[in-house]
């Protein structure tokens, strides 16, 4: 004989009701997209016309698609200039970042006002985009890779500062307090509790950010800012795509061996 | 000596986690402090190097006030004394040895300390203090790759390297299993005795409390409830402690081995 199940004591929870907010979240997203696409409140995208469209750019892509190979020899000095850029702003940003990021971060910073102050100039430095920088810097100091250099040393200082000063957030806490108990300083905890945490993510982010160098001189190149973006923004004026095909695919294999040797010493690290 | 004097701590959110307490501990004493979670243990212990701040009463040791020393006065006390921890707090990431040595760093300059450039001195009184727990053999070895009692007694050492006048240990073998738990209990007993260092131990095992402590007092809600030789804590009195009486969850239910 099979009795109907029963609950082996009393005093079980009611289900709490679900919460609203995600399914609010999405159709507000979706609402806000489709206003985003209308005609009369956003960019008015018509699915048609990007078809009509999508033949005009064919003798483009044929051109990209025969890339002047002779070209190679002339974008190697300001690929080097490039690189010249990327290296000295991610090392010096990157050095520069690391006692920002601990002041940023309440887990090593001395005192809340400190702390304020540091998140407030943070987003500030932040807040310029890379090519605002280039602008600034090309205006201060000429043309050339100085200003792309100055400016992708502010762009690193507000990338690298703010992922590390998060990691900084995250990190335990029980070496931090044995250090303190043991008599340490500030600074002597910060050295031996704190930065042996947050190594491998410090030598992540300073790779990821010599990564975003290399993309972002092509656009600071634009505005003057030396390096390859300069020879790229010069081809474009002239519409010679098979020669921009060379840059593009350049930058691509650039990117790819950067990619490659970081994940090889994160490997190695963690 | 370590004296409380009336001494209260209040945690911000009103919790009185330390209530009236006048207590005493002499040099050299091996004192357990038994009670249940939320008695107010750690924070007694934390109490006594200023990594919690009394709200009202004091605390002395060796006549200097705790609860009003200056930054620097504080960081003076707290290189006296060693502390030890339930879940070890070493830096997983570095050697033994480096975790060790930051039992140095309060002598060793900051300059120095930050660079890593430690004096010989330094290096030879953390390689001691490695000798004495019994673990020198792994001084390169990244603490992650120690087991639980053998983080625990790095611990131990990176204390000892303060070269103490008192070690703190606040539920040392909590994390450990009954035989390792032993062994570190026994490793404290040792250096209580051969060097005279005051030791103060957390624990919940009340064998062990009776076992390892010279004295033990009692902390029910804050406050003292017991407070006496180790050998006449009976079951009235941790029925006293605890609220209730006693139950195989209150031991650790195996006997300490032979010295050997």
């Amino acid at each position: 004989m099979t009795a109907a199940p029963q609950a082996l004591r009393t005093g079980r929870p009611t289900k709490p009701p679900r919460s609203l907010a995600v399914p609010i979240g999405m159709v507000a997203f979706l609402v806000i997209t489709w206003l985003a696409l209308s005609e009369e409140f956003g960019i008015g995208l018509d699915i048609g016309d990007l078809i009509e469209d999508a033949g005009r750019g064919v003798d483009i892509w044929a051109e990209f698609l025969e890339p002047n190979w002779a070209f190679v020899p002339q974008t190697f000095g300001p690929m080097l200039e490039t690189f010249q850029m990327a290296v000295i702003a991610a090392f010096v940003g990157c050095a520069v970042a690391l006692p920002i990021s601990f002041l940023a971060s309440r887990v090593t910073s001395p005192n809340l006002a400190t702390y304020l102050a540091d998140r407030g100039i943070l987003s500030i430095v932040r807040a310029i985009p890379d090519i605002l920088y280039a602008l600034i810097f090309v205006a201060a100091v000429g043309i050339g890779p100085l200003a792309g250099m100055l400016a992708l040393f502010f762009f690193n200082i507000g990338v690298v500062a703010k992922l590390l000063s998060e990691t900084v957030d995250g990190v335990d806490t029980g070496p931090i307090e044995a250090t303190r108990a043991a008599g340490g300083n500030r600074i002597q905890t910060t050295r031996w509790a704190v930065m042996p945490q947050i190594l491998p993510n410090y030598v992540a982010y300073s790779l990821y950010t010599f990564e975003l160098n290399i993309r972002a001189s092509t656009v600071i190149g634009i505005v003057g800012a030396g390096g390859i973006g300069q020879l790229l923004n010069a081809q474009r004026a002239f519409f010679r795509y098979d020669n921009l095909a060379v840059i593009i695919f350049e930058l691509f294999v650039f990117v790819f061996v950067i990619e490659l040797f970081s994940i090889w010493v994160r490997r190695r690290l963690v | 000596m370590i004296r409380f004097d009336n001494a209260s701590v209040v945690y911000p959110g009103g919790v009185r986690a330390l209530t009236d307490l006048t207590l005493e501990i002499p040099d050299g004493q091996m004192m357990v402090i038994v009670g249940l979670s939320g008695a107010g243990k750690s924070t007694l212990i934390r109490a006594i190097n200023g990594l919690v701040p009394l709200t009202s009463g004091d605390l002395t040791i060796d006549g200097v006030s705790v609860r009003h020393a200056r930054p620097k006065q504080l960081r003076e006390i707290r290189s006296k004394i060693g502390m030890i921890f339930q879940t070890f707090n070493l830096v997983k990431r570095t050697s033994v040895l480096n975790n060790v040595l930051m039992g140095r760093l309060h002598d060793a300059g900051t300059m120095r300390s930050v660079l890593g450039w430690y004096r010989e001195q330094d290096v030879e009184i953390a390689m001691q203090a490695l000798e004495r727990v019994d673990i020198v053999e792994k001084a390169y070895v990244r603490a992650s790759n120690l087991s639980g009692g053998q983080q625990q007694r790095v611990g131990i050492a990176r204390a000892l390297a303060q070269e103490p006048k008192i070690i703190l240990a606040d539920e040392p073998v909590a994390s450990l299993d009954p035989p390792t738990s032993h062994v570190v209990m026994r490793d404290l007993q040792r250096i209580n005795r051969d060097l005279g260092i005051t030791t103060i131990v957390n624990l919940h095992f009340l064998d062990l409390a009776k076992v390892y402590g010279d004295r033990i007092i009692g902390m029910r809600q804050g406050g003292l409830v017991y407070d006496g030789p180790g050998s006449e804590a009976d079951e009235h009195v941790f029925r006293d402690i605890y609220g209730r009486s006693l139950t195989a969850d209150d031991v650790l239910g195996e006997p300490a081995a032979a010295p050997a």
